[in-house]
């Protein structure tokens, strides 16, 4: 390839120039697309705009305070159906947050539990596990959801022929949904509370400070034991104090249905137990590999210092590991948030059904609706990427 | 033991033979012994998971197998042999075409056929030993095949503009498979053998490529009198469903999804300050929602900001959707393949005087994609597995075709057997593409292993 010698000679038309010359050729460029960007936005908007103007329709959020007249079959907040649009947003949102939080502890704890099996030395365990893997990751999410709702859920016998689950006429399971007590708090136990606060922060500070004596001094104190009891045992005792100020209503069966306690309708159930069936077997993976990642050499070296297997694991083995899985497990967390929003398929009131579905059929605010539900996934996705950044600053290697 | 004297010089030091290691260490036994039933808790966990298996396997074969019933005409019929103790196979088989071709004409379902017949051929030489340009091979059938595919399926009436890309396509196919039976016959190109039968070979190199190009017009031309004689009937999308949707909604998914990654992960990289801006904004704002919020803002934003007179279709729409979504994580996997890639190799490529595109072209891309074929066809898996929610737009894909059936009055309520057809069909396609990843990682040596 020849030499050219670039740049000092004005040789060449001007437009040569501009391609040719590394000075100039990235401004060209970047005007390029920036005025390509500029363009598709414009046309984008002035379409728009004039599709707007045809339909009779205005934009802007204005409509969020007017009623939605549509009633939504399950939230946490009072809602009712006279209620404004942003208020369903905020049921949509309570709602989403709901299920994606107990589904991430639900199947973080199952994937760890299936990841360790993976790993065991027992042979049939380790197949039993990778088979669970393999034939639940290789299968689509949507079409197990469809499965728990449509082939379990939909044929449980109806409210009088309640499964009794765990056998207490406490948790009932019908084809309306989960049965289970509510908490009925008596007059005093915001004191139970306020003493379940502090101990815990008592519990923190008797941590630090006994991992500050260890640093210092070698000695050792009992202060995860410490903390348990801490935790335990001094709200119990302001609870029984008070004189047990908390009752349950147990769901009880009247005419046609159960009344009394709390309950999740059987859409719920089925996004929920698919999530975490289906999640569980990435956090596996994840899991399995960070164990594996930590050598060999590194429990060895623990061994010959003397360590017993239950403290390598624990301060050798784990620390290193877990470097490994939270990054892909927080993620996985962010997928498990994202990966809600297929309760829609099964009619349960998440953020995109209420919001995406519903309101955005009787409204008619496409862009508006579209624009606030990415706003709020976006808002999950880049503080969960935050909180990751500030994990990994703080574990990495500290190379010295 | 007569040779105790230590005088006698011939007679050195005769170890015994060794044993046998004991019985139950080796062989069948003690692999047992050793996997499965090494302390109480092993036995124990054996135990269970033998008890697991049981239960699974046996209800599952009882289900499926011993109580099944194969033939009925409705449901009805199979709850009155078996209730819900036996699957209704009977469900599955009568709808089997529905769930592959949706609802296209029967009469015309050869069209199907053939276009993904044509297009497995296409792709066949890239298995076949001896055959070189194999990329260039695969870039005729992403880009070219398309036309003649899309017609195929579509029909009606044909432009010009389709009618010379259909002659293309044909030409290509015509050349790729002359091509390749000549490298597997004879061991040399295409190219050579055109060049050296015209009498070219002796003339200079800048002149080779006229007969050929002489060669690629006849054919053109044979191509184009003999498609101009096509006479196919219009398909409306409508009435494409199962899983010939899935197939193609996914297939042109992952063809446009891998090039534009790679564009959008090189941009992102870019030391150009705006084209660096753009790309990362797109990237991230496509990978932190759902894909399901991205298919709702085609389907309702999309007429908002056409013209009023285009009116895309719905599968059009939901292709749209499904490929920024997965071009914006295909740009993080190949992202993360070229930042694995050391500066050396792009100093190396500069300092031998590479331009921009022939560095990323001939030494970077092929490393970092090598590296990378695990997570890009575990891209490709997830990308298969997320077109079921088109389902929930409306569009007749696999899933809302096993779902449908249960709104027929003669198979009302019939849900499990095809959700488990599904999901076993899904399972297969997912499975032979994970199988086959882990395979080119090995042959490959690619991925992690590999470096």
């Amino acid at each position: 390839m020849a030499v050219v010698d670039r740049g000092a000679s004005g040789q060449g038309s001007s437009f040569s120039v501009i391609v040719n010359d590394e000075r100039y050729r990235s401004i060209f460029y970047q005007i390029i697309v920036f005025a390509a960007v500029m363009w598709v936005g414009w046309y984008l908007f002035s379409n728009t705009s004039q599709n707007l103007e045809e339909r009779g329709m205005s934009a802007g959020f204005g409509f969020l305070s007017s009623t939605a007249g549509f009633s939504i079959s399950f939230s946490i907040i009072p809602y009712e159906a006279g209620d404004s649009y942003l208020w369903v947003y905020l049921v949509g949102i309570t709602n989403t947050l709901l299920l994606s939080f107990l589904a991430i502890v639900a199947t973080t704890l199952l994937g760890f539990f299936i990841g360790i099996l993976r790993l065991s030395k027992n042979w049939m365990v380790a197949q039993l596990a990778s088979w669970y893997v393999e034939i639940l990751r290789n299968t689509p999410l949507l079409l197990q959801i469809l499965f728990w709702y449509l082939a379990v859920f939909a044929i449980l016998p109806r409210p009088k022929n309640s499964l009794d689950v765990l056998g207490l006429e406490v948790f009932q399971l019908n084809n309306r949904g989960f049965y289970f007590p509510a908490p009925l708090p008596g007059d005093l136990f915001w004191l139970t509370m306020v003493t379940l606060l502090v101990s815990v922060i008592v519990a923190y500070c008797i941590a630090v400070w006994a991992k500050k004596r260890q640093n210092a001094t070698g000695q050792r104190f009992p202060a995860f034991w410490t903390a348990v009891g801490i935790i335990i045992g001094v709200p119990l005792l302001m609870f029984l104090v008070t004189g047990s100020p908390l009752q349950w209503e147990i769901p009880v069966l009247k005419g046609f249905n159960f009344s009394g306690g709390s309950s999740v309708p059987p859409a719920f159930l089925a996004v929920f137990i698919a999530l975490v069936i289906y999640h569980a077997c990435f956090i596996a993976e994840m899991v399995r590999a960070g164990i594996l990642s930590v050598s060999h050499g590194q429990t060895e070296a623990s061994y010959s210092l003397g360590l017993k297997p239950g403290l390598t694991l624990r301060l050798v083995i784990i620390p290193q590991a877990m470097r490994a899985i939270v990054p892909p497990l927080i993620s996985n967390w962010m997928n498990v948030v994202k990966n809600s929003s297929l309760a829609i398929a099964v009619g349960f009131p998440d953020l995109v059904a209420v919001f995406m579905q519903t309101s955005l059929n009787q409204s008619g605010h496409a862009i508006e609706i579209v624009a606030m539900v990415m706003f709020f996934y976006m808002t999950v996705s880049l503080s969960i990427s935050a909180a990751l950044n500030y994990y990994n600053k703080l574990v990495q290697l500290k190379e010295r | 033991m007569t040779h105790l004297d230590a005088s006698s010089s011939d007679v050195s030091f005769q170890p015994k033979p060794s044993l046998p290691p004991p019985p139950n260490t080796v062989g069948a036994i003690g692999w047992v012994r050793k996997n499965l039933f090494s302390s109480p808790l092993n036995a124990f966990l054996t135990f269970v998971s033998l008890y697991v298996i049981w239960v699974v396997v046996s209800n599952t074969f009882e289900w499926a197998i011993v109580n099944a019933v194969w033939e009925a005409n409705s449901r009805r019929e199979c709850l009155d042999k078996v209730g819900l103790s036996g699957a209704c196979w009977a469900g599955v088989s009568h709808w089997m075409k529905n769930f592959i071709y949706g609802r296209y004409p029967d009469e015309e379902i050869w069209r199907v056929n053939l276009g993904f017949g044509i297009l497995i051929l296409w792709m066949l030489p890239f298995w076949l030993p001896r055959v070189t340009s194999k990329i260039t091979i695969g870039a005729s059938a992403i880009l070219i095949a398309p036309f003649l595919l899309g017609h195929l399926f579509a029909g009606g009436e044909k432009g010009l503009f389709l009618q010379v890309m259909i002659s293309v396509a044909i030409t290509s196919f015509i050349f790729s498979w002359l091509h390749t039976l000549l490298c597997i016959a004879t061991g040399k190109p295409l190219w050579t053998t055109i060049v050296t039968a015209s009498g070219f070979a002796a003339k200079p190199d800048a002149t080779h490529k006229y007969p050929v190009l002489a060669v690629f017009l006849a054919v053109f031309i044979g191509a184009f009198i003999y498609q101009s004689g096509w006479e196919i009937t219009a398909q409306s999308t409508n009435l494409w469903g199962g899983l010939f949707v899935t197939l193609v909604i996914s297939g042109i998914g992952i063809a446009v999804s891998l090039p534009a990654g790679i564009i959008l992960a090189l941009g992102r990289r870019s030391k150009m300050p705006v084209i660096r801006v753009v790309c990362v904004a797109f990237i991230e704002l496509f990978r932190s929602v759902p894909l399901i919020t991205v298919l709702f803002m085609a389907v309702t934003m999309v007429p908002l900001f056409l013209p009023a007179e285009i009116n895309p279709v719905k599968i059009v729409q939901a292709i749209i959707a499904v490929c920024i979504f997965s071009s914006a994580y295909m740009a993080e996997t190949v992202r993360g393949g070229l930042q694995a890639i050391s500066k050396g190799q792009y100093e190396a490529a500069q300092a031998l005087g590479l331009s921009y595109w022939k560095m990323m072209s001939l030494i970077v891309m092929p490393q970092a994609l090598k590296m990378m074929i695990p997570n890009i066809v575990g891209s490709f898996i997830g990308l298969l597995k997320d077109t079921t929610l088109v389902s929930i737009v409306g569009l007749y894909d696999l899933l809302l075709m096993l779902k449908a059936v249960s709104q027929n009055p003669q198979w009302n309520g019939i849900h499990t057997e095809p959700l488990v057809f599904g999901a076993a069909l899904y399972f297969v396609l997912c499975f032979i593409m994970s199988k086959y990843s882990q395979h080119l990682e090995r042959t490959l040596g690619a991925g992690a292993a590999g470096r």
